[in-house]
Parts: structure tokens; sequence; C-alpha cells
């Protein structure tokens, strides 16, 4: 107990109220857990608060029958992954040569995309463009569209910038072409940046949904936000969707199921959150101190 | 004239190839930012159009500012935007200040694993979806599933507990506790990394002149910050008229429209119900224009008061 002993009154109150916010972080998360591995019956009663009622794995099995939520998923997880590696890939072939001092109008192409970070044309001009694009209703217009974001691109190519520029001339001096350059002698050396953008582009495309409900009108193409938020439907107008042939079993296990599917849209996130805090947080205090 | 700028043409396309790889690397990048940021800036026109989906952008008619005439005559547009600003006031007061109150409160815990373990906790509402902290507050606040039910049930009120998601009263207060809620422990990150730039001697040198633990905050800590602290100013002033388009979209419903339709979602509405996108894109250019505009006067202010700080 080195953290009560010899401690002031201050640090003692000062201990208490980060214990207190650190309960009301978590607990919201918690409750959900426990609801959703207790007995659906039992969970409906209520006078839940610690630990689960009639410990059962019910409320899941239910979430697995349903095959919206396998759809919703795979599009989820074929959002992140693929739309990650496009974010990484493209932001670094831009970023590398912009951060190349020799580069002919580099001043003037960075401020073109500063300006973007500025301004720009809002949700209908881009919509329509998407739409002429004929991409609306297809889940590259979750990808494409936000290929870069600028603040990124900032962030690797003052990275790159940092790196010795004697590696990028001995390596083109040596006849190298610029993307084996960036393959073999860059991006090795920028691995923690590389990890940062990665996950700030992965959580991006996991947790956001406004553009899904902009651009995905389709059932099998909805991605797992846009699905649990119809499920959700806080007006309670309609009943939950895709259950109508468990009619009877709906109003009792509907909530748990509710929160079954609340625990299954975080999971990806809770399983790489060791790495969120290692290098996400890092990325932060690089772009801040660079930008 | 033509033979000035010919050996300067010469020279730019003999640098050009001899780098060519590394041009043709950027290009995909450069076309990206100019068809899907610099595209959508030509649409703005929309704007200034009485547009109509069929004829397309070149061949409707021009409508000079008569879109914005009729967007500020329409009571819808009027209570999005006093909406949108009351929410922001609110989280400029409220929401702002908190990570940097939290940072101040974490700064001073010494036990380093306790440290840790506050930080990572407090981090972790930042990498959930709005929907998902929808469902996780309707697991709490729902008056007939939720567990305030049961906290009400333990003080003797049965049956008789308020919906906080639902009533006009409460729920912009929701929308300001679930914002600091999420992002207050994520925004301390850089709060913490700046203090931990302040030169130790700065609070030695403070302690030997008698100052106390109020009197280092006020004198070192803070003023320390205060870069950081403008350059976050300026960006949250640059997204006021957002009101956080995510999470109002996951939370509101039709019974709460009144006190929480802000711009974005009523931008949305009006080009996808109605089929308004000029109307819609008016308001949207109306949106960015105030955005840079405040961005640009915030950072000439923060400029004024002190020349090192601010952001361009």
């Amino acid at each position: 107990m080195t953290l009560l002993r010899k401690s002031t009154p201050g640090q003692w109150a000062l201990t208490l109220l980060l214990l207190l916010l650190t309960v009301v972080t978590l607990y919201p998360f918690w409750h959900v857990l426990m609801y959703s591995l207790s007995d659906p019956r039992q969970a409906m009663g209520g006078g839940l608060f610690l630990l689960p009622k009639g410990l059962s794995l019910d409320s899941y099995g239910m979430m697995f029958r349903n095959s919206g939520i396998w759809n919703a998923y795979g599009n989820s997880l074929f959002r992140l992954l693929v739309g990650t590696f496009v974010n990484v890939f493209m932001t670094a072939m831009l970023a590398y040569p912009l951060s190349i001092r020799r580069f002919l109008w580099r001043t003037p192409l960075t401020l073109l995309i500063f300006f973007t970070m500025l301004f720009g044309g809002g949700m209908i001009p881009t919509y329509l463009l998407v739409n002429s694009l004929g991409l609306v209703d297809s889940l590259w217009a979750l990808i494409v569209p936000q290929a870069i974001s600028a603040w990124n691109f900032f962030i690797m190519k003052n990275y790159f910038q940092s790196v010795p520029p004697e590696l990028e001339e001995s390596a083109n001096i040596d006849g190298a072409t610029p993307m084996r350059t960036l393959v073999s002698i860059i991006l090795p050396v920028s691995l923690p940046v590389l990890a940062a953008i990665a996950l700030f582009y992965g959580v991006h495309h996991w947790n956001s949904y406004f553009d899904a409900v902009l651009y995905i009108h389709s059932q099998e193409r909805e991605v797992l936000p846009v699905f649990l938020r119809s499920m959700l439907n806080f007006s309670a107008m309609e009943s939950a969707r895709g259950f109508e042939d468990t009619a009877a079993m709906a109003n009792v296990s509907e909530e748990s199921v509710k929160m079954a599917t609340i625990v299954a849209s975080m999971l990806p996130m809770l399983m790489i959150y060791p790495f969120l805090q290692k290098y996400y947080v890092k990325g932060v205090m690089i772009g801040s101190v660079k930008g | 004239m033509e033979s000035s700028i010919r050996p300067r043409r010469g020279a730019i396309i003999r640098t050009l190839r001899k780098d060519k790889w590394l041009y043709l690397m950027a290009l995909p990048g450069i076309l990206f930012f100019l068809v899907f940021q610099y595209g959508p800036m030509y649409g703005i026109v929309i704007a200034f159009k009485h547009y109509n989906l069929y004829q397309g952008i070149f061949a409707s008619d021009w409508a000079g500012w008569d879109n914005f005439q009729t967007l500020f005559g329409m009571s819808g547009f009027r209570r999005a935007l006093r909406n949108t600003i009351v929410i922001s006031l609110y989280q400029l007061v409220f929401v702002f200040p908190a990570p940097i109150i939290l940072a101040l409160l974490i700064n001073e815990v010494r036990h380093t694993l306790f440290k840790k373990f506050v930080q990572t906790s407090v981090y972790l509402p930042h990498f959930v979806s709005w929907v998902v902290i929808g469902g996780i507050l309707y697991a709490i606040l729902s008056p007939s599933t939720g567990i305030v039910r049961d906290i009400a049930a333990l003080f003797g009120h049965e049956g008789a507990v308020m919906n906080i998601m639902g009533d006009r009263e409460t729920f912009r207060g929701l929308l300001i506790v679930s914002s600091i809620w999420k992002e207050a422990g994520f925004g301390t990150v850089l709060y913490l990394a700046t203090i931990a730039t302040i030169d130790p001697h700065l609070y030695e040198a403070a302690t030997v002149d008698g100052a106390r633990k109020w009197r280092q905050l006020w004198h070192v800590t803070l003023p320390g910050l205060r870069t950081t602290i403008v350059i976050l100013l300026i960006f949250h002033v640059g997204s006021f008229l957002n009101a956080g388009l995510e999470q109002v979209y996951a939370l509101y419903n039709p019974v709460v429209y009144e006190v929480s339709e802000i711009l974005d979602t009523y931008l949305y509405k009006l080009a996808f119900e109605e089929a308004k996108y000029d109307l819609a894109t008016a308001s949207g250019l109306f949106k960015s224009t105030v955005g840079l505009a405040l961005v640009l006067l915030t950072n000439a202010v923060a400029k004024k008061i002190d020349r090192d700080s601010g952001l361009i």
C-alpha cells in the first residue's frame, strides 16, 4: 500500500476522486457486459449491479442466429482491413515524395493539401461527386473518398523529414527506385509513426458510421454501427430487426441481444487496446510536437 | 519572352525526368486531393443555383443569393442554427476545459502504477463508436430496463423514472455529459505530454520562492500549457458549427428534435428527405465559411495576444 503511505490529505482526496472517475468511466461498460452474460429472463427483472444474474450465453447464441450481424460484421471488417491498407499506402506514397527537399512544387502542393483542412465542399457536393462516380451503395464509398486524411499526411510527412536525408540520397545514387527506398529504408525506421497512423485510420473505419448512413442504402452492405443503431432504435417505433421469427422470445431477449451486440461491436477495439495504448497515444504526441 | 522561358522549361523537364518515379509516386495522392477535396468545392456552385437533379449542376438556372434568403426564412433552419450555437457554446464552456482539469489532476498523482491505471481506464471510451455509447446510455438510462430504474427503486420510487434520453429538458445536458465522459480522458494525452516537457527547474525555483501547490499550478503549469490550449482552442472553435454530428445522430429521437436538430442533421434531411439539394448545399457552405472565418479570427486574436502562439 505504498499508494497511501506518507500521503497528505490532499493526496488522499485526489486518489479517491480519480478512483471515482475511473469507476464512472468503466462501470457502464461492465454493466453492459454483465447484462449480456446474464440469463435474459432474469436480467429483465432488474437489480443487476455487479455480477450477471444466472450466468448464460443465451444472448450471444441468439445474436449469432441473426444473419444480419454476420453480414454487418463482415462488411465492417472489410472496411477496416481494406480501408486501412488503402489509407496507409496512399498516405505514405504521397508523404514520402513531398518530404524530399528537391521535389519541385513541394510548397504549393503542401499548401494545397493544408487548405483542405480549413475549408471543404461539404456533405452534399461530396455526395453528388461520389454518386456521379457510381460509388453510392458500395463499400468503396467508405474507403476511396477518404483515402488520405490531410492531418495524417502531415504527421507522416513531418516524420519522414526527420529521417536523415543521407539515407535517401545514397539509395538514390545506388539507383534504387523511390518505391524501393520507401519500403526498404524509410518505412523500417518509421515503424512507430506507421503503426500510429494505421491505428488512427483503423479506429476511424471501425467506429464512424455517418458516412455509411449517407452512402450505403441496401441492407447487404450495411456496416456494424448502422446495424446496431437500427437495432437499438431509441424511438422504439419498430420492433428489433431480424428477430421477427422469434416474436414470442423477442420481448424477453431483445434487451439481452442488444447488450450482446454492443459487446460484439467493441470487441476488435478491445482486442487491440494494448496497441492503442502504446502506439495510438504516442502517435498523438508525435503529431503534436511536429505539427 | 519565349527564349527566356525555354531553358527554364527544359531544366524543369530534365529534373522531372531524372526523378520521374518520385513524381509518379506522388501523382495518385495529388489526384485524390484534386478529385475528392477540390472536386466538391466546384459543387459549391449548387448553392447559387436552382438545382435540378436531372439537369445537373451546369444546366441548372442561376439563383444568386436566393437560396440563402429562403434558408434564413425557414423556421427549420433557424431552429437548427439556434440549437447548433447553443450546444456548441455549452461544449466550449463545459467540454473544452474538462481534459485540462483532468490532466492537472492526473499529473498530481505520484504513484506511477496508479497513474497508469487511471490513464488506461479513462482513454477507453474514446475508442468506442457513438452508436455503442448510445446503446450503453440506453442500458443505463432507459426508464423501463435501465439501471436508473433499479436505483430509483432503491430509493422507493418504483416505476416513476424520467426518460433522460427522451426529454427536451435534459437532452442537451445528456449531450454535454456524454461528450465529457467519452472524450475528456483521451483529451488529456496532449496536455499531459506538454506538462512533461515543462522544465523541472521552474518548479524548484517556484518552491524556493515559497510558492505552494496552487501557486505553482497557476504560475508554472498553466503557462506551460498555454500554447497547447490555444492551438486546441482554435481547432475547437473552427468546428463550432459542427456540434457533433455522429453523436447527435446516434442519440437523438423525434421527441427531442426541437432542442437537438443541428445544422448537419438538418441539411442531411433537407437533401435526402426533401430533395432540396441546393438549399442543403447553401446551408453547408454557410457552415464551412463560418468555420473558416472562426479559425482565422481565433488565430489572429491568439497571435495578437502572444506572437508565438497560433496555428498559421
